[in-house]
């Protein structure tokens, strides 16, 4: 019987265990590989350092349509361990159809704890809200983005874009908030308002209600905004200013209707969306977001909401 | 809200009594192998086996099978990169040139759906078949099957594919010697763009708007190229599909301990050269304007439709319009992109909706009366 050597060629093993160390860590089947969770780090971290700057990144398909929360399901996938407690809202919802999707992906890939309690997220994946509960230091608030530059609307041309955020010249969107006031009496802008970061960058807060746009000032918590679709990471450190773009003589609005309250925990306090009443028009309110409102019913939410807390601040910093 | 959470999951298990058994990926390949290229084209992927699985999951939907493969592209690491080969290497397995009745290297038909008159054929499917792969059989010369040089047979979807395969010279070259056609611009593009892990935007080379463009939804980058106001109009606004090939490519890499390129595949690709006279401004239409179109997989319409849209960006640059063509194939082009935006239309918008209806109703408040205290005078931060 003849033998052959062996020891010459390395075996198919070998060769696929090396190609394996060239990728990094051993990668979780599934989403998304080590490096391109580092590449998502990286731009994160940049996002973190620049406040409010708009950083491009290699944005990476998803098993969800890029409108469904690509962009953030890439930051959070990048952020989360095993032992990280996620909560994932749409609307404020945990059981909204966008939030239970995301949550089972991302929980189903890395093994991850699901949360509903704000208090006990470390990471907290959003679409257009931000919770009632205070965020505290170490929390990672990811907003999901479908539309990431704030002067697509007034100028067209990137290269005038980036000129514009370059060179901190936003005389065309106060001049556009100007010609609303003149036209409709006043800032017609309603979610997703425009912010300046730290007196330096115009920003999108992302589709969240005017209610929710105070509360990103002066924040315990990390904000992280990613949109997939755009290719763009911002973000919102601990204790950064966050001003909403108006004038002296025309306050900041957020929306409240005096005399609504929520139906199920009688909160006024709360951003409330209505809901059909008994008659079948939509006349009665409930909270929106739905861990607060439950809480709030058990007796175990905090008497000051973020918002009201957020004012406060402002109000305190206003008079100093 | 929780019944829209539902996954669809009947709809795609092969258990349920009322769904008969999914097709397998080979009977896809042989039967929609036209769908499954444009999958693999607007994926910007080549793999034939994963791009028929991707289609049957999707239930024909090209643009989510696109998804299903991009996505699952991208829980793969990226080891390496091939090395650049050239167009002239394609082994063409069709290849038409409409610019002369016999160009160098001659036509060849290959198959394709072109050149007969079809009626829905509504015989029994099988006996269809059958008829129609002899009608095929008797159309074109071909040569012995048993002679092909793929082992593996990778590309069944092709099942004429090894009829011919050779590399005739192309038209473009024919044209160069014969000065007319545009001199090939001064840019130097060495380095190709990677529009997968740069986001591109105008301003950017050539070769990411090429790649932009090949995987590209190919309905909107027809459009682009045929119907948007970026075709300059006028009596001879029309371009000759120079040479329109299909065939096979190599795929060679580094070897890691050689150095030498080594062969370890092929990819199947479309490519069209067109030319054009467009006229500018400042001067006379001397040279012909060359555009070219390559994308993955057997896909006529795309490639020369990008070969189009190559002359209209070659014909804008340096104009004070290129920023706003080139805005448009790179960010209105590619098709998870565009379709994302129509997805998450279909998400809940309520949050927002109702910022959206407090400040229509602070608006009309004001209207009314700027004095008058409105119902919704919002709160004040
Ligand atoms: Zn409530």
């Amino acid at each position: 019987m003849t033998t052959y050597p062996t020891t010459e060629m390395p075996s198919t093993d070998t060769a696929v265990r090396r190609t394996d160390r060239l990728a990094g860590p051993a990668p979780r089947p599934g989403i998304f590989d080590e490096l391109s969770k580092r590449e998502i780090r990286r731009a994160v971290l940049s996002g973190i350092a620049i406040p409010g700057y708009q950083v491009p990144f290699g944005s990476r398909e998803m098993p969800v349509a890029r409108g469904w929360g690509s962009g953030g399901l890439q930051v959070t996938l990048s952020l989360v361990g095993q032992d990280t407690r996620l909560k994932v809202i749409d609307q404020g919802e945990d059981a909204g159809v966008n939030a239970s999707n995301l949550r089972r992906l991302v929980v189903g890939h890395v093994g991850c704890e699901e949360e509903t309690d704000t208090r006990e997220a470390d990471v907290i994946q959003s679409r257009h809200r931000i919770p009632e509960q205070p965020l505290q230091d170490g929390q990672v608030l990811v907003l999901q983005v479908p539309g990431a530059e704030p002067l697509a609307g007034i100028v067209k041309n990137m290269d005038e874009q980036r000129r514009m955020h370059a060179e901190a010249d936003y005389s065309k969107m106060w001049v556009r908030l100007y010609e609303d006031i003149v036209h409709n009496g006043l800032i017609t802008n309603a979610a997703g308002y425009p912010v300046l970061v730290e007196g330096r960058y115009v920003m999108t807060p992302s589709p969240i209600p005017r209610w929710d746009v105070p509360k990103l000032n002066h924040s315990e918590g990390v904000t992280v905004l990613s949109a997939g679709r755009e290719k763009r990471i911002f973000a919102v450190p601990p204790h950064t200013l966050v001003e909403p773009l108006t004038f002296e003589d025309r306050p900041f609005e957020v929306e409240r209707t005096p005399g609504a309250a929520c139906r199920l925990c009688g909160s006024d306090d709360t951003y409330i969306v209505q809901e059909p009443g008994p008659d079948g028009t939509f006349s009665t309110w409930v909270c929106s977001d739905t861990d607060f409102c439950r809480r709030r019913r058990a007796g175990d939410a905090p008497e000051v909401t973020a918002l009201e807390a957020a004012l406060a601040h402002t109000r305190e910093e206003s008079t100093i | 809200m929780s019944t829209m959470n539902a996954p669809a999951a009947s709809v795609t298990s092969a258990s349920a009594p009322s769904v008969p058994a999914a097709p397998r990926p080979d009977q896809l390949t042989e039967r929609l192998g036209l769908g499954i290229d444009r999958v693999m084209a607007e994926s910007g992927l080549w793999a034939p086996q994963l791009a028929a699985r991707a289609f049957g999951q999707a239930r024909g939907d090209v643009t989510r099978a696109t998804q299903l493969l991009r996505t699952h592209r991208t829980s793969l690491p990226r080891l390496g990169r091939s090395l650049p080969v050239r167009a002239g290497e394609l082994r063409v397995v069709r290849r038409i040139s409409s610019a002369f009745r016999n160009p160098p290297g001659g036509q060849v038909l290959g198959r394709t759906l072109d050149y007969v008159g079809r009626l829905l054929d509504l015989l029994p499917e099988e006996e269809g078949r059958q008829r129609a792969v002899l009608a095929s059989e008797s159309a074109h010369e071909h040569h012995d099957h048993h002679g092909h040089e793929h082992p593996g047979h990778e590309h069944p979807q092709h099942g004429h594919e090894d009829e011919v395969e050779r590399a005739p010279g192309h038209v473009l070259s024919v044209f160069r010697e014969m000065d007319i056609v545009a001199p090939p611009g001064d840019h130097d593009d060495p380095e190709p763009y990677d529009i997968t892990r740069h986001p591109a935007r105008p301003g950017v080379p050539r070769s990411a708007l090429l790649q932009t463009m090949a995987r590209a939804d190919t309905g909107a980058l027809l459009y682009l190229w045929y119907g948007s106001e970026w075709k300059p109009g006028g009596q001879e606004a029309h371009e000759v599909p120079g040479e329109l090939r299909h065939g096979f490519l190599p795929i060679r890499v580094e070897h890691p301990h050689t150095g030498r390129p080594v062969t370890v595949g092929d990819v199947r690709v479309s490519e069209v050269v067109s030319f054009h006279s467009l006229t500018r401004a400042s001067e006379l239409p001397r040279h012909l304007d060359v555009g070219y179109g390559m994308c993955f997989g057997h896909n006529e319409r795309k490639a020369i439709s990008m070969a189009g849209a190559d002359i209209l960006l070659g014909h804008y640059e340096g104009t004070e319009r290129a920023a706003g063509l080139q805005h448009d194939v790179l960010l209105t082009l590619d098709g998870l992109d565009i379709t994302g935006y129509t997805e998450h239309q279909k998400l809940p918008h309520h949050a927002e909706y109702r910022s959206v209806l407090e400040r229509a109703t602070a608006a009309a408040a004001h209207q009314a009366g700027p004095h008058r205290t409105g119902p919704h005078p919002g709160d004040t931060a």
